[in-house]
């Protein structure tokens, strides 16, 4: 039994740096997602949401960001792996909300220049996105040497991530739809 | 013993509380922790209807 609402899976672009080639893996994110039926989403580029950097959390909610990730069924987080890690401006947007995450699902993208796609990123947002209330999935897509992948326009040179985006996305709408059923109808 | 169900504020239907999560950051902000869980329980309902989310503390 679905809702008839359309799902609703905004693409958070995770990282406000100058050349980020995560803004052609969120945008074509984005175009894959809407080819499923009954799917919407957004682009959520944190560069444009001016968080205050001198406080942090929910004292720090940016009305826009909160209503967005209130409609949001599921979120792709698109991640930049940093030395390892994630960019500290993504884990500081994300900590804005937590009542907006309860019980939806998020899938990761994980981008870096090297051969690893971002794997050590994904691993390392797993427990945080447990503790915001999100359940992960289990398909990621790794953008290597993300700088082969697109054009400078964003073309995308390599096929095959539409393939890898479609089974991961597939999953993603699958648990969104059973999350909502539970949210809306399983009393805890 | 079962609770009274949140309506939304936004559309009126009955709200569903389907998690709870223990929050810290209120026990700061002055809000009595529980003694069982050292934190505040935090109630999250969401609505049928519009997909509205709301929390309130347990108690
Ligand atoms: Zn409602």
């Amino acid at each position: 039994m679905e809702s008839g609402r359309p799902i609703f899976i905004p693409v958070i672009l995770g990282t406000t740096r100058k050349g980020r080639m995560s803004e052609h893996v969120a945008n074509f994110m984005a175009r894959e997602i809407v080819k499923q039926e009954n799917v919407g989403t957004e682009v959520v580029d944190i560069r444009n949401i001016p968080f205050p950097t001198d406080d942090a959390g929910e004292s720090i909610k940016h009305a826009g960001f909160s209503e967005t990730a209130m409609k949001a069924d599921a979120f792709v987080i698109v991640a930049p792996e940093y030395n390892h890690g994630y960019p500290g401006l993504l884990k500081h947007a994300l900590d804005t909300n937590l009542k907006e995450y309860i019980h939806k699902a998020v899938g990761i993208c994980g981008v870096s220049a090297g051969p690893f796609g971002g794997t050590r990123v994904i691993e390392n947002l797993l427990p945080v996105m447990r503790e915001l209330g999100l359940v992960a999935i289990f398909w990621d897509v790794n953008f290597s040497a993300v700088q082969k992948a697109f054009d400078e326009n964003g073309k995308l040179l390599d096929e095959a991530y539409v393939k890898r985006a479609e089974k991961f996305i597939k999953e993603l709408v699958w648990m969104a739809k059973v999350l909502r059923y539970g949210r809306e109808n399983v009393e805890i | 013993m079962t609770k009274k169900r949140l309506s939304c504020p936004r559309c009126g239907a009955e709200m569903n509380n389907h998690a709870e999560k223990i929050s810290y950051e209120e026990v700061a902000g002055g809000y009595k922790p529980d003694p069982v869980f050292g934190g505040v329980v935090e109630e999250i309902h969401t609505c049928p209807g519009c997909g509205n989310v709301e929390s309130r503390t347990a108690g």
